[in-house]
């Protein structure tokens, strides 16, 4: 083949992905690494075919938000949520529910994490924070965002735009490490696999930067689907989709989320995330 | 009778330029308009285009050329109107060869001797003189209005190119300021001060010499330019102020 | 003394007014420089730029292809909507129209067509057309006001109103109209890229998520990608093969999605409306308790986010504006020939390439790092990509006037002849630009400056399309306001002689 061809072929490739009517489709965002997305999910979309036995195809969005509105507008049927969004989801999208969820999603947590010159070291309670300048995730994020805004307003009562001198969104957990370790920011809440990822492969300085406050757990990213599965794919369908979802195995699959496996889930497992969504007015 | 004017008054809000102006054009005549600078030719021309709109083409002073069409473009918007807007938008694209060949025969004719492609903006002042008045004689209309359209060519071609104008048009109306051509070419000729008519003669009764006194009581103090004869002015002289 | 203030004419004066109401916006913004350890991650920064990674980018090819095809398609239908509109432009309720629509960010339209038309390439093109066909109603409205007249006489009698029209009118001007589509094309890439972040399929969606998540030596080969792109637009962008380009653009777009007109009905009767408007759709509330939520839900919404928004947008806009100004001011003569020298002129060039080129998402991060999370980064980035563009435009001006090889050397030469010749050239592009500047702002809400896009944004991440739809309103409503203002201010300037 020459490189003429290849060309074409890549382009050809990028160019066929989208969806056409029989077709089942998934979108999903890791939490870490959001490069190479379609080469990695596209493993992923040839294990659900073969499993289930229609064509899938996975379709890339840049944020939990156009997830959530490719999943309303029946773009994909199937999608791997963050807490809040997938209550965002299916709030809109009635019928819709929770099938499964990574392990580790059970005891989600974040990580509080401090600039040196704050002199603040790791403790048991709540840290005194107010004053400082301070940096969530992604408006979106429930590690990043809805969570620990939860935490500092239960724990400190008071909002944060009262609480610190300045607020920030990074815009992404690896962003909100950058900043503090930067002092940018001198205090930041954070996703903990991506905190503890970024320490193991050296990328962040822990002479600079350390956790302070580890929060309690809740339950975060999880599959959900839209409720007319059997309706358009034949009886069965979400059971199937479901069985495929937890039976998967393979380790380089699992690692595009990065999950180390999943495990079944209902809608009910996110009610603490929806209740603390509506209790910081994020949603009504 | 092709146009009758009768105690004709024009001018803008505060400044009257023609005063009680009567005169009467026939067809079939070669009448020049001669008289010193903000006499009012300018105004009375536009005046007698106004009425005589359909059936003239009118060359102005201010040419109307457009720098960025071809030669070929500026004299084919003489034949606008006999073309539908299609054809026409068409014909802005790409050139129709058969109308190419009627503009190359007129550029011919005008000695403007470089390809029809040629961008306007890169032509001399005698060049874009030569290119209005071929617009205006592409427009094959039976009445030719021009004002001082050869001023800027040297006498040898002007008189040819008057030759070519009186020529191709039943009717010619012309302002000019060179009394020579004026006696040369035309039969009758108009003479305007202060925006009154003060001489209407054929030209067969009127001497070079005569003419001259009409220029000097007309305008004792100003320079007389009867004699001046522009060579091909240099391109960055435009009149179309652009 | 009074002598000499009269050499204060036109231009000094709207330049010293200019000075003192952006002295005051800086005065008001928040620029505090926070001390900081920038040191590891500008290195990190650095060693990407130094080890750019080609390969680590999926699909880099097609992600290319999209940028340059929804850039394309998008000038475009920007151009079918656009000459239309320029023609009726003198209208007020057109012009106002027009502002309105042209005061939102194109990731905004790109945000609010997501939700009618899905992750579509209509999405893409719709959000890059409509801003872009009214920016060209305006300014070939304006190009066309300044073509000359005098054609018209000179025409036969009974010439149909188009012919007319092309012939005596737009011919006159159609090489300025030319260029402006090549430099709006420039701007279509750039907004092109742009719109990855929101998810099209073009370089920005992998140039962000590189950025964001720190694979510098990936987000440096997309960067210099892109700037080539750039670059080397008049080598590829050749008009003859402009047909080819668009056949293939349209040949090779991603699939459209069917049209679903139930989301569209959704969006408009369902997904703008407040809240309590739809629980008395739903008839759980009567119509006078809606309509009076309503009004304090908007009420409040005006006052907590919108008023905030107005004032941080206004402040950055013109803080920005008054240091793109300076920064023209400083770069021009740099880009001189008959001043600077050939070397130190091309590096002028490359510069300006550079600052026009790279986002300012990426300015300002790279600024945040260095000065901390005020509004100093957002103005620096926002004035030096400005400049970048404006000194970029002036010096073809000066080069297009042929002053260079005329012989008006050293700053004499600058001073005496280039600069008076392309000043108001110059002031010109930078009041249209400020529109643009005002709309940028929106893009960085990330510093936590809290524009009116910041608002919008989060509007839109909280799934609140009533509130991102109000709030858009009001940001529309404060770009006719501030257009109709300069133009007042512009005119009066006009009307007076001119003298400098």
């Amino acid at each position: 083949m020459n490189a003429f061809a290849k060309l074409l072929t890549v382009m050809m490739i990028g160019i066929s992905a989208g969806a056409h009517a029989a077709t089942f489709t998934f979108t999903a965002i890791p939490d870490e690494d959001e490069t190479k997305l379609r080469s990695r999910f596209d493993k992923v979309a040839d294990y659900l075919e073969t499993k289930l036995g229609v064509d899938v195809q996975y379709v890339p969005v840049k944020s939990y938000s156009a997830a959530v509105t490719a999943f309303r507008n029946n773009q994909v049927q199937l999608a791997w949520f963050g807490g809040l969004s997938g209550v965002q989801a299916r709030r809109l999208v009635p019928g819709s529910e929770a099938i499964a969820q990574g392990y580790e999603d059970q005891f989600f947590k974040s990580y509080f994490i401090a600039h040196h010159s704050t002199g603040l070291t790791k403790q048991e309670s709540f840290p005194a924070i107010g004053g400082y300048t301070f940096t969530f995730g992604s408006k979106d994020s429930t590690s990043g965002r809805l969570m620990p805004q939860f935490f500092i307003e239960r724990n400190l009562g008071k909002r944060p735009d009262d609480l610190f001198k300045r607020v920030g969104f990074s815009g992404d957990h690896s962003r909100t490490v950058a900043q503090v370790e930067a002092g940018v920011y001198q205090v930041g809440a954070v996703n903990y696999k991506v905190w503890d990822s970024m320490v193991a492969e050296g990328k962040v300085d822990t002479a600079k930067v350390s956790v302070v406050w580890e929060s309690p757990a809740y339950p975060d990213y999880q599959w959900s689907v839209r409720g007319d599965l059997d309706a358009k794919f034949g009886a069965g369908f979400k059971a199937k989709l479901t069985a495929a979802l937890l039976e998967m195995k393979d380790p380089d699959l699992l690692a595009s989320f990065p999950r180390q496996s999943f495990i079944p889930a209902d809608n009910e497992d996110f009610k603490p995330v929806e209740d603390v969504a509506k209790a910081i007015g994020l949603i009504d | 009778m092709l146009l009758q004017l009768q105690h004709l008054t024009l001018g803008y809000a505060d400044r009257e330029i023609i005063h009680d102006l009567s005169v009467s054009f026939k067809a079939g005549e070669k009448v020049a308009i001669l008289g010193v600078s903000g006499a009012g030719k300018s105004t009375l021309l536009n005046h007698i285009h106004g009425q005589l709109a359909s059936v003239s083409a009118l060359c102005a002073q201010s040419q109307g050329l457009v720098e960025s069409l071809s030669l070929y473009h500026n004299i084919y918007m003489g034949a606008l109107a006999r073309h539908n807007a299609l054809y026409n938008i068409a014909n802005l694209i790409t050139p129709f060869t058969s109308r190419l060949a009627e503009v190359s025969a007129l550029c011919d004719a005008l000695e403007l001797d470089m390809p029809p492609s040629q961008l306007v903006s890169r032509l001399s002042g005698g060049q874009r003189q030569r290119v209005a008045i071929g617009r205006a004689l592409y427009q094959q209309k039976p009445l030719f209005l021009g004002d001082e359209p050869v001023s800027a060519l040297d006498p040898a071609m002007a008189d040819r190119v008057l030759e070519l104008i009186i020529a191709r048009h039943e009717t010619v109306i012309m302002v000019l300021h060179n009394r020579a051509q004026a006696l040369a070419h035309f039969d009758r000729i108009l003479g305007i001060a202060d925006g009154r008519l003060t001489l209407d003669s054929p030209a067969n009764k009127l001497s070079l010499a005569e003419l001259d006194e009409f220029y000097a009581q007309a305008s004792p103090d100003q320079v007389d330019v009867s004699g001046y004869v522009a060579g091909d002015l240099p391109s960055n002289v435009r009149g179309d102020g652009a | 003394m009074t002598n000499r203030l009269r050499f204060i004419g036109r231009w000094q004066r709207l330049t010293l007014s200019l000075w003192a109401l952006c002295l005051l916006a800086f005065i008001l913004a928040d620029t505090e420089i926070i001390a900081l350890e920038p040191w590891n991650e500008l290195g990190r920064m650095l060693s990407g730029v130094l080890t750019p990674d080609f390969f680590a980018t999926e699909q880099l090819i097609d992600a290319l292809w999209q940028t340059v095809s929804f850039a394309l398609l998008g000038v475009g239908l920007g151009l079918i909507i656009g000459v239309p509109l320029s023609l009726v432009y003198h209208h007020p309720i057109v012009a106002a129209l027009c502002a309105f629509i042209r005061a939102i960010h194109e990731i905004f339209w790109a945000l609010l067509f997501l939700q009618l038309f899905g992750l579509s390439p209509v999405t893409g093109i719709l959000a890059l057309a409509l801003p872009y066909g009214t920016t060209f109603a305006r300014v070939f409205h304006d190009i066309l006001c300044q073509a000359p007249k005098v054609t018209y006489a000179s025409l036969p009698y009974g010439s149909d109103a188009v012919s007319r029209w092309l012939y005596g009118k737009v011919a006159h001007v159609l090489p300025q109209l030319l260029a402006y589509v090549r430099y709006r094309f420039e701007c279509a890439l750039r907004s092109s890229a742009v719109l990855g972040f929101v998810g099209m399929p073009t370089l920005g969606f992998h140039l962000e998520s590189a950025f964001k998540q720190g694979h510098y030596s990936e987000g440096a080969a997309l960067l210099i990608l892109f700037i080539a792109l750039i670059g080397t637009l008049p080598y590829w962008c050749k008009k003859a093969l402009l047909p080819l380009y668009f056949i293939a653009a349209l040949w090779f777009l991603p699939p459209v999605a069917n049209i679903d007109s139930q989301l569209i009905w959704r969006f408009v009767s369902e997904d703008i409306w407040p809240q309590a408007i739809r629980d008395w759709q739903l008839g759980e509330l009567g119509l006078a308790a809606a309509l009076g939520q309503s009004a304090s839900w908007a009420f409040e919404l005006l006052q907590t986010q919108a008023l905030e928004g107005i004032g941080a947008t206004l402040v950055l806009a013109f803080a920005a504006l008054g240091l793109t100004h300076l920064l023209v001011c400083l770069l021009l003569p740099l880009g001189y020939t008959a001043l600077i020298g050939r070397i130190g002129a091309g590096a002028q060039r490359f510069g300006l390439l550079l600052a026009r080129s790279v986002p300012e998402y990426i300015l300002a991060f790279v600024f945040m790092l260095l000065f901390g999370p005020s509004m100093l980064p957002a103005i620096l980035a926002l004035g030096v990509h400005n400049a970048g563009l404006i000194a970029f435009l002036s010096g073809k001006n000066i080069k297009d006037s042929g002053l260079e090889t005329e012989g008006c050397r050293g700053l004499d030469g600058f001073g005496y002849q280039v600069l008076p010749r392309i000043y108001p050239g110059m002031m010109a592009l930078l009041f249209y630009r400020f529109e643009v500047i005002l709309r940028e702002t929106a893009i960085l809400g990330m510093l936590g400056v809290a524009t009116l896009g910041f608002y919008i944004d989060s509007n839109f991440s909280e799934i609140r399309f009533s509130g991102a739809l109000l709030l858009m309103g009001v940001t529309a409503m404060l770009n006719v306001a501030v257009d109709a203002i300069a133009r007042r201010v512009m005119g009066e300037q006009l009307r007076q002689p001119q003298r400098c």
